[in-house]
């Protein structure tokens, strides 16, 4: 009786090319599918040309309240509970159509994807069993992600309010450099 | 005669809108709905229109399409943010994602 369905199975192989394409760790693929951990192994290496990294998975959830990441995993879990809540999703087409909508926008800003496939599926989870929870920035009305518990009535967000540091990572320090470097060049050559 | 101008274009961005609801419907229902912000029974009706539908419901002197922010506040914390870190775009993405989401505020 525990024969599974051909099409069933067959979905699951979709699934798991989709996951595997987008970037998911093994462990991502192992619990959401039913496939045995041998033919994700080979599905794995079909799709992408490779061995799975192996070791553990990210487990804590202080990365996501640092600050970019935050603002990263803000934006993917909005589009998530969107799918899910309004639209009525299914959880994992909702969750890989929340991933490439992701994406997308990263993609529009020509930023860094900061919130990797594996590092969205255990936000998803760290929600699930209630260990992260929303909250609404008192400036802009956003939802953002913050640990559970956390007392959030004067909550502002780091867009609104970013840290004094944020943003000033050294590669951003060293473009804006060289962009000043160039126009006094410019202005030499003019003058 | 400017302002039948401004209702010319209203009436072509109405069945531009139109018809790329349709399309996006067609090629990724979830994603489209999310975009759209609209709800399944809407998104069916949308996509059994026929053109003749689609010029009828076009040719008014309002648009279709509402505006994604909610209100004042929120847009001007979006284009007038003092400190702003070049996020903007983000922030103005993750705003209009969790519109609706009033309704389902967690039960905490």
């Amino acid at each position: 009786m525990t024969q599974k369905s051909l099409v069933e199975e067959m979905q699951q192989v979709q699934l798991a090319i989709e996951l595997i394409e987008l970037g998911a760790r093994l462990q991502v693929l192992e619990t959401e599918t039913d496939l045995s951990r041998a033919r994700l192994i080979r599905l794995f290496k079909e799709v992408r040309g490779m061995s799975p990294p192996k070791g553990m998975l990210p487990f804590s959830t202080d990365w996501f309240i640092t600050w970019l990441p935050n603002v990263h995993a803000s934006l993917f879990y909005n589009i998530y509970r969107n799918l899910l809540e309004e639209q009525k999703c299914e959880r994992m087409q909702a969750f890989v159509t929340a991933y490439r909508l992701y994406g997308e926008q990263v993609g529009i800003d020509q930023a860094e994807p900061v919130l990797a496939l594996t590092r969205a599926w255990t936000l998803v989870r760290f929600f699930e069993s209630d260990l992260l929870q929303l909250s609404a920035c008192t400036h802009c009305s956003g939802h953002f992600v913050t640990h559970a518990h956390t007392p959030d009535h004067d909550y502002v967000c780091g867009i609104c309010m970013p840290p004094s540091r944020a943003g000033k990572t050294r590669k951003r320090r060293e473009r804006e450099a060289a962009e000043i470097e160039q126009e006094a060049a410019l202005v030499k050559c003019a003058g | 005669m400017k302002n039948a101008n401004h209702l010319d274009e209203i009436q072509e961005l109405n069945l531009a809108y139109l018809l790329l609801a349709q399309r996006l419907l067609n090629d990724d229902r979830a994603a489209a709905m999310f975009r759209l912000k609209i709800d399944g029974e809407t998104a069916d009706l949308l996509l059994s229109l026929g053109a003749a539908q689609l010029t009828r419901l076009a040719r008014t002197n309002q648009l279709l399409c509402h505006f994604g922010f909610e209100g004042a506040e929120q847009l001007r914390q979006v284009v007038d943010n003092p400190r702003d870190n070049g996020l903007s775009q983000f922030h103005a993405s993750l705003l209009m994602a969790g519109r609706g989401a009033i309704s389902m505020s967690r039960g905490v």
